[in-house]
């Protein structure tokens, strides 16, 4: 086994690695210097298409076939997309393994989960006209630079809607990058262009010159964490400086003629320039060190480090990670270092490994805990083993030792190792995974189609594991010959009491794929009525839709079949269909009131629901501008329930409606006042209020208003215009219907004690106490007095003494001894 | 391990602190021209550039203003707001936010034309983001590709379901869900209360039970039910979830039970005037997302510190001259103690409040203080001028209601009102009903007592329905046969059917179309006669007497022992104690099933248990506490009264005094009374108008 320290280079005072991921990658005949190859980030996909700028060997016309081949990181053909549509102007991946292929004319198509179907949009903004030079990805989006130098974002693809950031000057563009979104300070994304002899910093909002002279710059490139730029000047020097262009932190003269040809980081802390063969590694403060190749390579850098392809091999070139660096580097003397020497010690069953621990004792928990994260930064299983099995010896002198961190890294590494296999190709690095997330990981694995593997890893980490079976069994309905009742019932056997399964997503895998009648069976499994419905729709199986929609209680879903329904089929049919659906017709009604009133008079037609019909046209009276329309439309309303008796009272009422208008017409037209508008009660008092006794007396035969109602109208409207002599004139009647009681609170609340006290003596029904009180509060006690005398009641005239006054008092006291005389 | 207190069982503070922070964060994309993937920092900047114009829908401005201040929307780039009904957005600003309710097919249709005219209109190109609330529909993607600008706007949504009207309220704040009930049959609002009570589940572990009373209510649990199952698939089909949330749901640790009353079950409730103080404020005002508007005439000489940063929501700037915006919760000093008393007792309890503060006063005015006396005064002035702030408030309210519920129109309607609601047949009550039509009483006050009686007796006579029906379209015009006609159909005025009613009430047959209201007003105790309204120990003082018929169904659950004393008072004073103490355990229904079967609509019990039953247990180990969880969820669909509420807050509080860390939480669709049920009836329109 080698020395896990023989890839080192010293850059500076750090150690940088070079790890040979995998060899034989390519097809030895496959020219890779004529093609432009990026890879996806955390160690995925990598994509190649011919470079058309580039003349190659002429090789019959088969090869003339235009492709763009995704392959492993191991070289293994993943997918080929055949290529027709224009010319690429850039390829670029999404965090989530989303190819993305832009061409000349600014029409991009995004190509999800590796699969030869993708979704198109078109960048707009001028694209067609100007062309596009080129694009610049980043995690979740991308931003294109047009031939006029303006610029178009992209942020995100779920529903892309390409945005114009603001306006770049003129001049040709040197080198150009983005800062993504989530790291610059306006949380939006920022470009950074090299124009003549500076570089413009540009956002949505504004454009800014950052004002350097060293320009014009040949490549550009910002750091993973987006907080250092790389520069590469015009007397071939390298600049690192900090993002916001504060701080120069270091320089590099590479003293090569030839311009590179690549400039990106390595990691954060080191920038790799290359040429066709040649790579400079540039660390801190301008340190570097240079790497040679056989032939033509391409970078393509990662998170944490960089990937270095060539025709044959595949390297992974970052910075020593720090616990790998403690435990191997040369002369180490850190308690890991002896830790792993002690391991070394004891299976050579050398007593020194009790030394060694000895040694260390004090430091022994920290010692394990590198050896446990170093493990996870090596790529050699032996090794793994080696500082594992090194961390478990020193766990075992220790009384106590929380072993979390342990068990996790030997599962992530069981994992890292079985996706670093060259037939599945993801060298991901420990970093890498952790960022990636598994769940992610497992939908890469799904991806490249290796379903058992997913399989038995989601099971290894609890994930779970529905994603996997559905991806499969569309990837089944896709590419299977077999009948469609086969697939179904293959499909339902294997997917069957597995939870969480999403039906819809097969069954519309189903309906692209052209089987209607697969996807409907399948639909059937859908536990979520909500998502049954699109598709069902999409199928033409509305009316089983529409009642989905209804189960799953979601309106807008209903409604949104009901909208759809409506345009398809003939509104006889589309009433028939909802009418044994209470809670459509519900919502059509509900919709139609704002919008569509001739719907609804249908409706109520075809449902024979004449009630609503006539209110419905009671409704258009109230909003009819004169008075003849309005009577129309009251004939329409009544004439609609007629024939039946059960509406007799509506009827009677639409009639009296209409009877109103006529008589408030006349009224209108002879006393000059707005009568129209008025309720039958409304009218009579206002009659009463002009003194037009009579019209109100007529009003109240014509309509049959009760007499309790009609004397109370009359009442209200007389006080109301103070006319007393009336009311005095009333006063002397027989009998009320309402009795006299109103009279007297009406007219007092209207301040006229006199004539609320002509009603005192007819309210013979109240008692002899409430009598006096009312005496009382018209202000006449000697009255009260008499009442009180009249019943003798001895108690009462006391009080009222009490309250009386003047002359009043006197009648009283006289009253008072009236009674003790009487008795 | 203890520190958890089941008072903390649903932090309604959380709710509102996620909406704000969803909302600012969605403005905040609006101005970084990008939403990048799932946010998970609540990001500190307050100094975002783009400024932008928000269109905001009138119905949600004053929600948003319970969670959020408008100097607040200003720091994240609100330049200027317009309401979206005005249809005067203007173009000054680039970015233009519009925050409308997707659910609503005219509201989508106004922000697709609007968006239309500015794009039309102006010379700019602008930026537009619609953030739907609660959530983006396809009938809003339909229609706004129909008017063209699918493509033109930027669209999110903004999951604002439950907002907290106080610590122990929560509502969805739909306007309309009465009348979308009741009127429309419209289920809209029970899925959209069933996704608000999904979240609380998905937050909070399952329901243990899920009781109700009600066809509605039935229907939300069931579709509690449905959504749980498509939950599971939903979970796992969501990228971004991670599989933490796809071990399922859980029975919930700290709810024991949701107890849903469908408003249709108890009408009269909402109908009955309301004579607790907040609850008559809401009668003589009208009160909408804890805000009243009165005429400053009224709040007179009382200084205007009211209407605080507090009340400084999008809607506050420049408020009508005349009417003044009050705040009503409990960020007051006072206003918590007086809310839920009856209006009788609020006299003394403002009296008694006054004197205090007066001594307070008088306090400062000694003359021999020490340092620390003055330090520690000094300390408190600040709550003492917000008190006797809200003291002169409050009084002149209580002022301006006493004239009304002094005024001889609101005497003979309760006299009405409660003969009706003790159940006292009688002729006078027709004839007093007839003098009101007569004497043109406002029409909603006759609808109500109308509805009342019909609520009450399962309808009216069919011979005093049509005699009543003409009297009214004579007193108030012909076009209130619609009003009568949609009474109807919300079975709120109707004639008593000879099939229907209480004849046939075959014990445990759901679906009951009427209620027997004089069994049931004798078996759960629906009048009280005896009311101490200043020391309430039932909830009928919320009514001066009658006791919601919603809320003893709420006690038949929670208090049994409690409702069974009251029914058949015990002989011996112990066995009640007793009784009480072992009523509360969770056993539904039970002891109330016959009193159930005759009241309308469906009952629903069911019991929700976790699909992995490991989980639960190891879930409930890890509590520590032998004892079951405490906290009961009251949901209203179709709206609570504040006087519902009140009394609620007096079962809680029994509860809590019970001992053993019960709390009783409320949740609603929205806030009813019964002017505003009978308002939705009511046809607007005049002829000749």
């Amino acid at each position: 086994m080698s020395k896990p320290t023989a890839d080192w280079e010293r850059v500076g005072d750090r150690f940088y690695r070079k790890t040979q991921l995998y060899t034989s990658v390519f097809d030895p005949d496959l020219e890779l210097e004529n093609y432009v190859v990026t890879g996806a980030p955390y160690s995925g996909a990598v994509a190649l298409y011919r470079d058309e700028g580039k003349i190659y060997a002429y090789r019959g016309t088969q090869a003339a076939k235009f492709t763009i081949d995704i392959h492993s990181c191991a070289g293994k053909l993943i997918r080929q997309i055949s290529w027709d549509k224009g010319r690429i102007k850039a390829l670029g991946w999404s965090d989530d393994e989303r190819l993305l292929v832009v061409t000349d004319d600014g029409t991009v198509r995004s190509y999800a989960d590796l699969q030869g179907d993708f979704t198109p949009f078109s960048l707009g903004h001028g694209a067609e006209q100007h062309g596009v030079q080129g694009c610049k990805f980043w995690s979740t989006g991308f931003v294109a630079l047009l031939g006029d130098n303006s610029i178009v974002a992209v942020t995100r693809y779920d529903e892309p809607r390409p945005q114009l950031l603001a306006s770049a000057p003129a001049g040709e563009v040197m080198s150009w990058t983005v800062i993504p979104p989530e790291h610059t300070s306006s949380r939006s994304v920022e470009v950074l262009l090299a124009i003549g002899k500076t570089v413009y910093v540009i956002d949505a909002a504004e454009c800014e010159d950052r004002g350097l002279e060293a320009g014009p710059f040949r490549h550009i490139s910002v750091s993973p964490n987006g907080k250092f730029i790389a520069l590469y000047t015009e007397d071939s020097k390298v600049w690192v400086i900090s993002s916001d262009f504060q701080d120069r932190l270091s320089e590099y003269e590479s003293k090569v003629k030839t311009p590179p040809k690549d400039l990106q980081w390595c990691g954060n802390n080191a920038v790799v320039l290359a040429w066709e063969d040649e790579l400079h590694l540039i660390g801190p403060n301008g340190a570097a060190s240079k790497f040679y190749y056989d032939s033509f390579m391409h970078l393509l850098p990662d998170i944490d480090g960089i990937r270095v392809l060539t025709g044959d091999t595949c390297d992974f070139l970052q910075k020593v990670p720090d616990p790998t660096e403690e435990v191997f580097r040369l002369g180490s003397t850190s308690p890991a270092s002896v830790l792993l020497d002690a391991l070394q010690q004891l299976e050579k069953k050398s007593p020194k490994a009790d030394d060694d621990i000895q040694l260390i004792k004090a430091n022994l928990d920290e010692a394990i805990d590198v050896c446990v994260s170093a493990a996870g930064q090596e790529y050699s299983i032996h090794w793994q083993k080696q500082l594992l099995k090194a961390a478990s010896f020193g766990k075992s002198v220790l009384d106590l030792y929380n072993s979390d961190d342990f068990v996790h890294m030997t599962e992530a590494l069981r994992v890292l190792n079985a996706v670093r296999f060259y037939e599945v190709g993801l060298p991901l690095s420990h970093d890498q995974y952790i960022r990636l997330t598994p769940e992610r990981l497992m939908q890469r694995l799904v991806n490249r189609k290796e379903y058992l593997l997913a399989l038995k890893v989601s099971e290894y980490l609890h994930l779970p594991v529905d994603r996997i079976y559905v991806h499969w069994a569309r990837q089944k309905v896709r590419s299977s010959s077999t009948d469609e009742d086969g697939i179904c019932r293959e499909i339902i056997r294997k997917l069957d009491g597995k939870r969480g399964i999403s039906f819809e997503e097969i069954a519309r895998a189903a309906f692209d794929e052209g089987r209607g009648k697969l996807a409907t069976e399948l639909l059937e499994h859908e536990p979520r009525a909500g998502k049954q419905v699109p598709l069902l729709l999409s199928v033409g199986e509305e009316s089983i839709a529409l009642d989905k929609a209804i189960e799953s209680g979601d309106t807008d879903l209903v409604f949104y079949v009901l909208l759809n329904l409506k345009k398809k089929i003939p509104l006889s049919s589309f009433f028939r269909t909802i009418n044994t659906r209470p809670v459509a017709t519900a919502i059509v009604e509900s919709s139609a009131i704002d919008q569509d009133r001739e719907l609804l008079k249908d409706l109520y037609y075809q449902d024979d629901r004449r009630i609503d019909g006539s209110n419905l046209l009671l409704s258009e009276a109230l909003a009819a501008p004169d008075m003849t329309a309005a009577t129309d439309k009251l004939k329409m309303a009544a004439k609609l329930l007629r024939d039946s008796k059960e509406f007799a009272p509506q009827v009677a009422a639409l009639e009296d409606a209409q009877k109103l208008l006529r008589f408030q017409e006349v009224f209108e037209k002879d006393l000059t006042e707005r009568f129209v508008g008025l309720s039958v009660n409304e009218t009579m008092s206002k009659l009463i209020k002009m003194g037009n006794m009579k019209r109100a007396q007529k009003v109240q035969t014509e309509f049959k208003v009760p007499d309790k109602t009609y004397w109370w109208v009359r009442l209200r409207a007389l006080v109301s215009r103070r006319d007393w002599r009336e009311l005095e004139e009333l006063s002397k009647g027989r009998k009320s219907p309402i009795g006299w009681e109103p009279f007297y609170n009406e007219i007092l609340g209207a301040g006229n004690t006199k004539i609320a006290s002509l009603y005192i003596p007819k309210c013979t029904t109240l008692t002899v106490g409430e009598r006096i009180e009312m005496w009382v509060k018209c202000g006449m006690v000697t009255k009260a007095g008499e009442e009180a005398l009249k019943a003798k009641d001895r108690g009462a005239l006391e009080e009222l003494r009490k309250q009386a006054s003047g002359n009043a008092q006197l009648d009283i006291d006289r009253m008072i001894a009236q009674l003790q005389k009487g008795r | 391990m203890a520190t958890r207190q089941a008072s903390q069982a649903i932090n309604t503070q959380d709710i509102t602190d996620k909406s704000r922070r969803d909302l600012l964060l969605l403005l905040e994309a609006v101005s970084l021209n990008s939403r990048h993937g799932p946010v998970t920092t609540f990001i500190d900047m307050l100094q975002v550039r783009g400024k932008k114009n928000l269109v905001i829908e009138r119905s949600l401005a004053s929600i948003i203003g319970l969670f959020v201040k408008f100097s607040t929307l200003q720091e994240y780039g609100v330049d200027k707001l317009f309401v979206l009904e005005n249809h005067n957005v203007d173009s000054s600003q680039r970015n233009i936010v519009f925050l409308v309710r997707g659910e609503n097919a005219k509201i989508v249709r106004t922000v697709a034309e609007q968006i239309r005219l500015v794009r039309s209109e102006s010379k700019i190109d602008h930026d537009f983001t619609v953030i739907w609330v609660p959530r983006r529909t396809l009938v809003s993607n339909l229609i706004l590709e129909e008017h063209g600008v699918l493509g033109e706007a930027n669209i999110t949504d903004l999951a604002l379901q439950f907002v907290p009207l106080e610590p122990d309220v929560l509502s969805l704040e739909l306007e309309d869900c009465f009348s979308d009930l009741i009127l429309r049959r419209d289920p809209t609002p029970i899925f959209a209360a069933a996704r608000a009570l999904m979240l609380l589940q998905k937050q909070y572990g399952l329901f243990p039970r899920i009781l109700g009373k009600g066809d509605n209510a039935k229907k939300l649990a069931d579709l509690l039910q449905r959504m749980r199952s498509e939950e599971d698939v939903n979970a796992s089909s969501d990228p971004t979830n991670t599989y933490l949330t796809s071990f399922g749901l859980t029975p919930s640790a700290s709810i024991e039970n949701l107890i849903i009353i469908d408003r249709e079950v108890d009408f009269p409730t909402a109908l009955a005037t309301q004579l607790t103080y907040e609850g008559l404020l809401d009668e003589v005002f009208g009160v909408s997302h804890n805000q009243t508007e009165v005429d400053s005439s009224i709040l007179g000489g009382a200084p205007a510190p009211q209407p605080q940063s507090h009340t400084g929501g999008p809607t506050a700037p420049a408020a009508a001259a005349t009417k003044r915006k009050v705040q009503l919760d409990s960020s007051d000093e006072l206003y918590p103690e007086i809310r839920d008393a009856n209006f009788a007792t609020i006299g003394p309890l403002l009296n008694r409040t006054a004197k205090r503060l007066q001594t307070d006063q008088q306090n400062i005015h000694k003359a021999d203080q020490s340092i620390s006396d003055l330090k520690s005064f000094v300390s408190k002035l600040p709550s003492y001028q917000a008190e006797s702030a809200s003291l002169k408030t409050h009084t002149s309210l209580a002022e301006e209601i006493t004239k009304f519920t002094h005024s001889a129109p609101f005497r003979r309607t309760l006299e009405i009102e409660q003969n009706l609601l003790i159940g006292s047949e009688g002729s006078t009550t027709h004839e007093q009903l007839e003098e009101l039509l007569a004497r043109s009483t406002p029409l909603p006050t006759v609808l109500r007592l109308l509805c009342l009686e019909s609520t009450l007796g399962n309808g009216l006579r069919p011979r005093d329905f049509e005699h009543f029906k003409r009297l009214l379209l004579q007193a108030y015009g012909y076009q209130h046969l619609s009003t009568l006609a949609r009474l109807e159909k919300m079975g709120l005025f109707v004639a008593r059917e000879a099939n229907r009613g209480y004849l046939n009430p075959i014990s445990g047959s759901a679906g009951q179309t009427a209620t027997d209201w004089n069994a049931v007003r004798a078996r759960l105790h629906l009048w009280i006669d005896e009311v101490e309204e200043a020391e309430p120990r039932d909830i009928a003082y919320v009514f001066s007497g009658y006791a919601p018929l919603s809320v003893r169904l709420v006690q038949a659950v929670l208090q049994k022992g409690y409702l069974l004393d009251l029914v058949n008072p015990p002989r011996a004073g112990a066995a009640g104690a007793a009784a009480v103490g072992t009523g509360a355990n969770g056993s539904g229904w039970k002891g109330f099933e016959d009193v159930l079967a005759r009241i309308k609509g469906a009952t629903v019990d069911v019991v929700q248990k976790g699909r992995d039953a490991e989980a639960s247990q190891a879930r409930k180990t890890l509590r520590g506490n032998k004892e079951g969880p405490k906290t009961s969820l009251v949901f209203f669909l179709g709206g609570v009264t504040f006087a519902e509420i009140a009394a609620l807050r007096l079962v809680g509080r029994q509860l809590e005094a019970a001992g053993g860390g019960r709390k009783l939480i409320i949740g609603t669709t929205g806030v009813i009374s019964g002017g505003r049920a009978v308002d939705v009836a009511i046809e607007k329109g005049v002829f000749g108008a």
